[in-house]
């Protein structure tokens, strides 16, 4: 149930964040239903590959989708179970992210431009923070509860300690900073520009078209989601098994983190792209605090 | 399986056999023909011999009258699992170095000789794993070293090779004086000289922390551990490839082997040599890899690559000693069970990988990956083997080395979950340590592969040469690291079998198998078959939607050259910056406003260790050494004389020290 809803809403996320974030700057914008359009148009298309292109970036698309996809089926969504769960998944996680990295930036490089080649070295740079990022946030309940499956992580959260008040802010902050480097958003990437020099995801796949680049799309709104139900899911026993109720908070929640990413993206400038490592390292930072927390109130 | 003796040790007879086939065909090619094919004939028996001994539950009975000397041998489960490890690495390398020495006789180079230390190093490298009598141990593991040191000089006229053959020479000299003292030490305190009676009395507290140092420096500098790796980029590179792929799939293992001996010997270990372990595991693993990214020559990547699995493996064998210091049973198991799984799995991909790096040496003429380019287009098959090492050494899903550190990962959760207090938190530094070294892979490995594999080809080749014995001793391993990745549980009852025998007390497996291999396993198939899916879906839609081959974009610039591809140190730049001073990483422009004078852009970096401890210390004790330069004169007897004196001065000592 939650897993379908991941596929099916993903998209819409995407288009609500771009709605609020015309709405900032004072534009009508594109319907909410936009990337609906545009991964349908993408999917009729044509597909082209580079003459110089292999095997591994006519598999990539497919790898990478796979890849997120099973990411999100070990998520629990808030006020349903995820579709896979054992002891140990969070580390399965971590890594079948890092399984669809290593292949986009394969990919990236199988073209030999130098622009996509650009946009591989910087993946493959700031990648390297992020998984000790995830190991501070749901890492540290871990070691705290003992509990490996990242839904029973989320169960064992309680809402009325103050110990598990603070990690949920600070696991708020490492988690925006985690999507905005993972879903090339605003201080860390800006896919908008015309100008592929500056750019990480998007250059990455400069070369693809039709089908290959709607799997990309795809797949690069259902990470941006994941990142939205890691944060939806602390709260999900605030329904208290209201089912009206818990879907009211999680939309309310999802509503809530798209204007807040809307209001960053409007109101900041991409950083300097020497700044991405250190902007990184402050979330890193901050998720020692996670555990410090824990090993003081204990 | 009572033959077991007659049969293992007839198959090591064959493999030292097999080289007075070198003797008997003057023509090279037919030599290397029978040679290997005896010595691989030698090696396929020995794996089977183990192999039923090892799923036949009957203990080895040794037989009365045999012509080698049994009881300075022992077969428990540890050796067990080492001689399948060499074996099982040995066979793809043995299939290997045919094809890699065929390279050489059409360059009409002599191989014989080479070919006799190979078929020594195979040997004596599976009679240390299985000797259990400390003096043989000894002269066991010499010869092990000099038969790789005489294998590694092969290109002897060559500087680089004078060199690095030297730093390996010094270090295993290094290595053995410490085990020559760490053993006299055993002898000391139990009396016997059998690796079997080795164990610690109730009086030897002072003695245990001893005894690691000693294991740490000799075993762990033959492991390759921070700070004694600095002969791995050194020796790695010059060898010809059998003999490193060789040296870093198992002669290294052998000091992970005599690190995980000395637990059985000196117990009870105290918690901060496990914390020690534990740390030295966690900077050779950070570390190693991050020198890794900075290289441009191929093997030196994957030396470098070997320091930080060496250092996961030492992580695992922290892990385990903090149990043992705990008595914590899970732990224990956890800890050396992901250090003995990573052993084997090492062993496959960094064979593979080295091998790899031995075809492309022999089709590029180099090792410098700035070189490559391309390899993808000419042959698919080894794109593919060299793909699925290199996603195995990152330790991606489904893959060997996602399982050990899955149980590494685990062996940290336990910990934090058992021993509370401060335990948490140092296990999740742990965690993300691991987690960060193996961002690092990803960047270091997607290097390699992209710069050598994809793109358009650098420099122009003819024949890209991979011959069929090539693309079956790199398949050989390619489908071994598959099967261990999917369906990892006879493995696992292996080591478990391992530690049941002499590393903890209780049956390790149920707790090794209650970890959930299978929903790993049932994973990886829901994930094929949406995979699969997807590809017939991609097909219709190509199909329907269309489908062309179009040059590549390149922002309305069209003449692109091969030249202008991201290079191996452009890709790494950001990382290599970060920990400048470490990495000693420099960027030497030379430029000017004419034309056609010397331009030129080139990258540096240089080996902490070896900078700024090795070279200040040698020079230490040159400078001190020098002082002594009165005492030079040409005459021989002098120099007899100083040898008698400090006979006498050695043998007074140790009179006076037994009294």
């Amino acid at each position: 149930m939650g897993f379908i809803m991941i596929l099916v809403l993903s998209p819409l996320f995407s288009g609500i964040v771009n709605k609020q974030k015309n709405f900032f700057t004072g534009r009508i914008g594109a319907p909410v239903l936009q990337p609906y359009y545009e991964l349908f148009k993408l999917f009729k298309k044509e597909t082209l590959h580079a003459k110089t292109a292999s095997f591994i970036s006519r598999i990539t698309p497919l790898v990478h989708f796979t890849a997120i996809l099973s990411a999100a089926a070990v998520l629990p969504v808030g006020f349903s179970a995820p579709l896979i769960s054992f002891e140990g998944d969070i580390i399965l996680f971590a890594y079948l992210l890092s399984l669809s990295r290593f292949f986009q930036i394969l990919a990236a490089m199988d073209i030999g431009s130098s622009f996509e080649g650009m946009g591989a070295s910087r993946e493959a740079s700031f990648a390297v923070f992020v998984e000790p990022i995830f190991f501070f946030t749901l890492g540290s309940i871990a070691f705290i509860t003992g509990l490996t499956s990242i839904s029973s992580i989320y169960d064992s959260i309680v809402l009325n300690n103050i110990s598990y008040l603070v990690f949920i802010f600070v696991c708020s902050i490492s988690f925006f900073i985690l999507a905005v480097t993972e879903c090339s958003r605003m201080p860390v990437d800006d896919p908008n520009t015309h100008l592929e020099l500056t750019m990480i995801h998007e250059v990455m796949i400069l070369d693809n078209s039709g089908f290959d680049l709607f799997l990309y799309h795809y797949s690069s709104s259902i990470k941006l989601f994941i990142f939205v139900i890691l944060e939806t899911s602390f709260f999900g026993s605030l329904g208290g098994g209201n089912r009206v109720l818990e879907i009211g908070i999680f939309i309310l929640i999802v509503f809530f983190l798209s204007t807040a990413l809307a209001f960053v993206e409007t109101v900041t400038a991409r950083f300097k792209m020497k700044n991405i490592p250190q902007y990184l390292l402050f979330a890193t930072a901050i998720g020692v605090l996670n555990l410090l927390i824990f090993t003081f109130t204990q | 399986m009572n033959n077991f003796i007659v049969f293992f040790f007839s198959s090591l007879f064959l493999q030292i056999f097999s080289s007075i086939f070198l003797i008997v065909f003057r023509n090279n090619k037919k030599a290397s023909q029978v040679f290997h094919f005896i010595l691989l004939i030698g090696l396929v028996s020995g794996l089977t011999s183990v192999l039923s001994s090892i799923l036949s539950e009957t203990p080895i009975l040794f037989p009365t009258d045999f012509p080698i000397p049994l009881e300075y041998f022992r077969f428990d489960s540890l050796a067990f699992y080492f001689l399948f490890l060499i074996q099982l690495a040995g066979i793809p390398i043995t299939i290997f170095s045919y094809s890699y020495f065929n390279h050489e006789i059409k360059e009409k180079k002599s191989v014989k000789s080479t070919l006799f230390f190979y078929a020594g190093l195979l040997v004596f490298t599976q009679l240390v794993v299985v000797v259990n009598q400390a003096v043989v141990f000894l002269v066991f593991w010499e010869l092990m070293s000099l038969f790789a040191y005489l294998g590694m000089i092969f290109e002897k006229e060559k500087k680089e090779v004078e060199i690095g053959s030297f730093y390996y020479f010094v270090m295993s000299h290094v290595v053995v004086f410490a085990l020559a003292f760490f053993f006299f030490l055993l002898h000391r305190h139990t009396g016997s000289w059998f690796l079997s009676d080795f164990h610690m009395n109730s009086d030897s507290d002072t003695l245990v922390p001893f005894l690691y140092l000693l294991s740490i420096i000799g075993f762990g500098m033959k492991a390759g551990f921070i700070p004694f790796h600095f002969w791995l980029p050194k020796a790695h590179p010059i060898a010809p490839t059998v003999f490193s792929a060789f040296l870093s799939a198992v002669i290294i293992k052998t000091g992970i082997y005599g690190l995980l001996r000395t637990f059985q010997f000196a117990r009870p270990v105290s918690e901060w040599m496990g914390w020690i372990v534990l740390f030295i595991g966690i900077i050779s693993a950070v570390f190693g890899i991050w020198y890794a990214i900075v290289q441009k020559d191929i093997k030196k990547i994957l030396a470098y690559s070997s320091v930080e699995n060496i250092g996961i493996i030492g992580i695992g064998i922290g892990l385990g000693l903090i149990g043992s210091a705990c008595q914590s049973f899970p732990i224990q198991v956890i800890g050396f069970g992901g250090a003995l799984l990573h052993t084997l799995n090492h062993s496959l991909f960094k064979s593979l990988l080295f091998m790899g790096s031995g075809i492309l040496y022999h089709n590029f003429h180099t090792r410098d990956i700035n070189q490559m380019g391309g390899a993808i287009h000419r042959k698919t098959y080894f794109a593919v083997f060299f793909l699925i090492g290199s996603l195995a050494i990152t330790g991606i899903p489904f893959l060997n080395g996602f399982i050990s550190e899955f149980l590494i990962y685990n062996g940290f959760f336990q910990a934090a979950k058992e021993l509370k207090n401060h335990y948490p938190l140092m296990m999740l530094l742990s965690a993300v340590a691991l987690a960060f070294a193996g961002g690092l892979a990803v960047a270091c490995f997607t290097k390699i592969y992209s710069i050598v594999f994809l793109g358009s080809q650098r420099t122009e080749i003819k024949k890209f040469y991979f011959s069929f014995f090539d693309a079956f001793s790199l398949g050989i391993l390619a489908l071994l690291m598959l099967v261990i990745g999917v369906y990892p549980i006879p493995l696992i009852q292996f080591v478990s079998q391992v530690l049941g025998d002499g590393f903890v007390k209780g049956n390790p497996l149920p707790i090794l198998s209650n970890l959930n291999w299978l929903s790993i396993s049932l994973i990886f198939f829901a994930l094929l078959a949406v995979f699969v899916i997807l590809f017939l879906l991609k097909k219709i839609i190509y199909k329907k939607y269309g489908q062309r081959t179009a040059p590549a974009w390149g922002c309305g610039y069209e003449k692109q050259t091969p030249r202008m591809q991201y290079t191996a140190s452009s890709f790494s730049d950001e990382l290599s910056e970060i920990p400048d001073s470490v990495l000693g990483y420099q960027k030497i422009e030379k430029s000017s406003n004419f034309p056609y004078s010397d331009k030129s852009f080139s990258t540096h970096s240089s080996d902490f260790v070896e900078e700024k401890l090795l070279r200040p210390l040698f020079k230490k004790i040159q400078a001190f050494s020098l002082r002594f330069q009165f005492f030079k004169t040409s005459d021989l007897r002098t120099y007899l004389l100083a040898i008698l004196l400090m006979v006498i001065f050695y043998s007074l000592a140790g009179f006076l020290w037994d009294s």
